[in-house]
């Protein structure tokens, strides 16, 4: 189509525009044009990215889902299964917010794998590790509270297991639970504090999370990938933030929406039984992303599975400068690492699994 | 390390994660769907009879697999298991099994509804076998060898002694590679309430709980107890579906939640109608807030018994060792801790005895304290005024068909019993005698069930008119006829005697009503057909 001859208003109006927003242009232009290693052309390296899609699916879903959700005990339930059966569009929107939920999960959890197996978290970056791993709780806890939302006889009692699990936290623990619960157990308050959490508390914890560590990336840079008999000429190092990386990562989010749809259409959101204070019901199960807990539970005491995972959690996050100094003082290769992160994965894998056929 | 082999790493590790989440995503699946009852769970034991028996008899097994025991993987060596030694079992597939399932089976998993029932009024429904009903269908429409109406009838309902076919020496027959043991057709199949079983047990849970579904809503609907709680006897189905409770259940089905698993408790899990099993079986919600829980023993809370001659008001008696009876009010109650003779019913050879076995008297529940229980469902819908207004009407009723009609026949046959007109030996010589049995037994029972369900109906033209009508017109004149063949002086005294009877005020309305109130009728009669 030919195009059109520009009119005098045009270059007014963005001159107007421009006026009103005295902004930098330049630095906007140049932040956008930020280099980007060329690794990240590929889609398997964009797992950052997809989980900030995510995120924002879920905000949007998760906004539309709370003009319906009445969080009360008494009206939790029925006001899920109106959103589920009576509201227009309820359903796909409730699946897109749980499916979208645990892709999230997912993804964090594969952008954890590439990270530490590309060794990405060392220095000058340990502190977006750090970040990284908050945000993973952060997720995590999302995924716990929103489930409990529902308010079905697993959420209910899983509610129930979780804050049990919180009560065995050394020290605090007691306190914690009390604080979750709104009482000595799980009532009529604690259905409001997982809301409070899940629709005010934590986004605002995600929303600060992310900044710094997208900050922190933008001040780093992307960690450069060398990979072996690859010769990248030295212009094609890298390629630009806008539009280049923006078109990959649009591309990623036009599939990631497609793909939640055809999950929300196969695998819509169910719903099971109502909660039942006095009815518990035969398997108490978490989510999947909570059975390697779980599993460490029934190996364990509940004490003992709380210390490990607080144990573990600690060595997760501390991870960076824990390697760092057992480098510096054995001078061990980075095969034991690499060798530590397979067997942990691969415990968290089989416990998973595990608990799934228990 | 090279980054390749790291790339490479990072790869396999995602496959896996995404592989354990596939798994554990159809391991879930698989989950949901057993627990929602889409799915059975087939354990090793009972898979080589699913195998087979899914071809053989398709639609028992899919019935089972709908069934809250296959969702739990209880399946069919569960029930059908049998013990070594017992008379009904066979190795079948290796596996020493019965086709019978006794309340004993059940018991395994089932224990505190075991031991309820087995104490209860339906557990001794088989006790019938030795009753004039039994009589009727053996001997009155049998002929020998020929038992038919007894096996069809009866026993469907109050169940068999399960028998088994012998040879000359008296040992069970067996057959088949299987050696089975051959049940006397007679007696089995039968689903009977108070089933008399080999190892001993009274009852059959299969007569509420249907196989092999076992569903609770069939046990909690009333056509369930409408199979034998019906006809010209006991006609409670009938009257319950003319009452105010039969309308609202009927029309409220859907809300009754009888599907519910676990505890099915009116004033909390539904509202809408009472059924059989509301008032006499399942637990309701107190004003305290407390849930009572079921009770497996039906006669908990019933507080008259209406299938005698005369009604009486029963009191319960239980003794250590858990046998309960019933005393009419009018006898003497033994105080707790008492030594009683007691007459019980057991099997023995394959034939029903009497047994007398002393035992202590544990407690005692006061007719009364049943009508409270029962009273406690009612409350959970009326006020206390419209309940105790309602046992009024109740129990005016009964005390009428006792007074005017009940005691006065029992009388007339007592006497002609005593002055060797009937033998006692011959219950239905005379036709006197099927007039009086039809009068209480039938029409009688119909006056006074109608009027413990609220079936106007069935308290007035199907009881108390037919009671009424055949008491002056049949019964009355049968008495002097039977007297009759005793000779004419046995005619002439029972004439007086009857003459003196009907001269009692409840009866002299037949000399004519008086002026007024005939004119009244007249009047009335004008005004609804002019």
């Amino acid at each position: 189509m030919k195009s059109e001859p520009q009119t005098h208003w045009q270059p007014a109006l963005m001159a107007r525009i421009k006026s009103m927003l005295p902004i930098d242009w330049e630095i906007i232009r140049h932040m956008g044009a930020e280099p980007i290693p060329y690794h990240l052309k590929k889609w398997w390296f964009c797992l950052g990215g997809t989980i900030l899609y995510l995120f924002i699916v879920q905000i949007a879903t998760g906004i539309a889902l709370t003009f319906y959700y009445v969080p009360t005990p008494q009206e939790a339930y029925a006001s899920i299964v109106a959103i589920t059966q009576e509201v227009r569009f309820g359903w796909y929107i409730r699946s897109l917010h749980k499916w979208s939920g645990n892709l999230m999960i997912v993804a964090v959890m594969l952008h954890m794998l590439r990270v530490f197996f590309t060794a990405a978290y060392r220095h000058p970056r340990q502190l977006n590790w750090c970040v990284g791993f908050l945000l993973l709780g952060t997720t995590m806890t999302f995924g716990f509270t929103g489930y409990s939302l529902v308010y079905e006889q697993l959420s209910f009692w899983g509610a129930t297991v979780a804050t049990n699990l919180a009560e065995a936290v050394p020290l605090i623990g007691p306190w914690i639970a009390f604080f979750l619960r709104g009482g000595p157990e799980v009532g009529e308050n604690t259905l409001t504090r997982f809301f409070v959490l899940h629709i005010g508390v934590l986004p605002t914890v995600a929303f600060i999370l992310v900044a710094i560590h997208i900050f922190l990336v933008r001040l780093h840079g992307v960690t450069e990938l060398n990979f072996d008999g690859e010769t990248v000429p030295e212009g094609k190092r890298h390629f630009q933030f806008w539009p280049d990386h923006a078109t990959t990562e649009i591309l990623i989010g036009v599939l990631l929406m497609y793909l939640l749809t055809i999950l929300a259409l196969v695998f819509p959101a169910g719903l099971g039984e109502p909660a039942n204070v006095n009815e518990t019901p035969l398997h108490i199960k978490p989510e999947w992303y909570f059975y390697f807990n779980f599993r460490l539970l029934k190996l364990t005491s509940l004490k003992l599975s709380v210390v490990l995972t607080m144990a573990i959690g600690a060595i997760a996050f501390f991870w960076p400068f824990i390697e760092e100094w057992f480098m510096r003082r054995w001078r061990v290769s980075d095969r034991l690492p690499v060798t530590l992160g397979v067997l942990a994965f691969l415990l968290f894998l089989m416990l998973t699994v595990w608990e799934a056929f228990a | 390390m090279s980054l390749n082999i790291k790339r490479l790493i990072v790869a396999a590790l995602s496959f896996l994660f995404l592989g354990a989440l596939l798994l554990v995503a159809y391991q879930e699946s698989k989950r949901h769907r057993v627990e929602t009852g889409l799915e059975p769970v087939i354990t090793a034991t009972n898979s080589g009879c699913v195998k087979c028996h899914q071809t053989d008899a398709p639609a028992l097994v899919k019935d089972w697999e709908s069934s809250r025991h296959a969702q739990l993987g209880v399946g069919c060596v569960d029930c059908h298991q049998a013990e070594k030694g017992d008379i009904d079992g066979w190795t079948h597939e290796g596996v020493l099994i019965s086709a019978l399932v006794t309340p004993k089976d059940c018991a395994r998993c089932h224990t505190k509804q075991h031991q309820e029932f087995a104490k209860s009024h339906h557990a001794k429904a088989g006790e019938i076998l030795a009753s004039l009903d039994n009589i009727l269908a053996e001997r009155v429409a049998g002929m020998p060898g020929n038992m038919a109406d007894a096996v069809n009838g009866c026993w469907q309902c109050h169940g068999s002694i399960i028998k088994f076919k012998r040879d000359d020496k008296g040992q069970i027959l067996r057959v088949g590679k299987d050696s089975k043991p051959v049940i006397d057709p007679d007696t089995w199949p039968n689903s009977g309430m108070g089933r008399l079983n080999p190892d001993g047990s009274k009852g059959s849970c299969h007569a509420c709980h249907s196989r092999h579904g076992f569903h609770a809503y069939v046990a909690r609907s009333p056509e369930n107890c409408g199979k034998c709680h019906m006809g010209p006897d006991h006609p409670q189905i009938e009257i319950y579906n003319e009452s105010k409770h039969g309308i609202a259940f009927y029309a409220n089905r859907d809300k009754m939640a009888l599907s519910k698993p676990g505890d099915w408790i009116l004033g909390r899990d539904y509202y809408a109608a009472p059924t059989c099993a509301t008032c006499h079986i399942s637990g309701h919600m107190t004003p305290q807030g407390i849930n009572t829980g079921n009770n497996h023993d039906v006669g908990e809370r019933i507080s008259w018994t209406l299938r005698p001659v005369v009604s009486t008001k029963i009191n319960r008696i239980t003794y250590d060792d858990g046998y309960k009876e019933d005393y009419p009010d009018t006898r003497q109650l033994p105080k707790i801790g008492a030594k009683v003779d007691t007459t019980e019913h057991v099997v023995e050879n394959e034939a029903l005895v009497k047994k007398t076995v002393n035992r202590t008297v544990k407690s005692i529940l006061t007719w009364q304290e049943r009508r409270t229980n029962m009273k406690g469902v009612c409350l959970n819908c009326h006020n206390d005024t419209y309940v105790d207004n309602f046992y009024k009407q109740f129990d005016s009723l009964v005390t009428l068909y006792n007074e005017k009609f009940a005691i006065p026949a029992q009388d007339f046959m007592n006497k002609l019993t005593a002055d060797k007109v009937l033998n006692p030996a011959a219950p239905f010589e005379h036709e006197v005698q099927w007039v009086f049995w039809e009068l209480w037994h039938h029409e009688g029972r119909r006056a006074r069930h109608g009027a413990s369900m609220m079936g106007p109906d069935y308290t007035h033209w199907h009881g108390m008119y037919e009671v009424s009508k055949h008491f002056y017109q049949k019964f009355m004149p049968e008495v002097i006829k039977a007297a009759a063949t005793k000779g004419p002086a046995m005619k002439q005294k029972y004439e007086k005697l009857v003459n003196e009877h009907l001269a009692r005020p409840e009866h002299v309305w037949q000399k004519g009503l008086k002026p007024e109130e005939a004119e009244a009728l007249r009047r009335s009669y004008e005004e609804r057909y002019k």
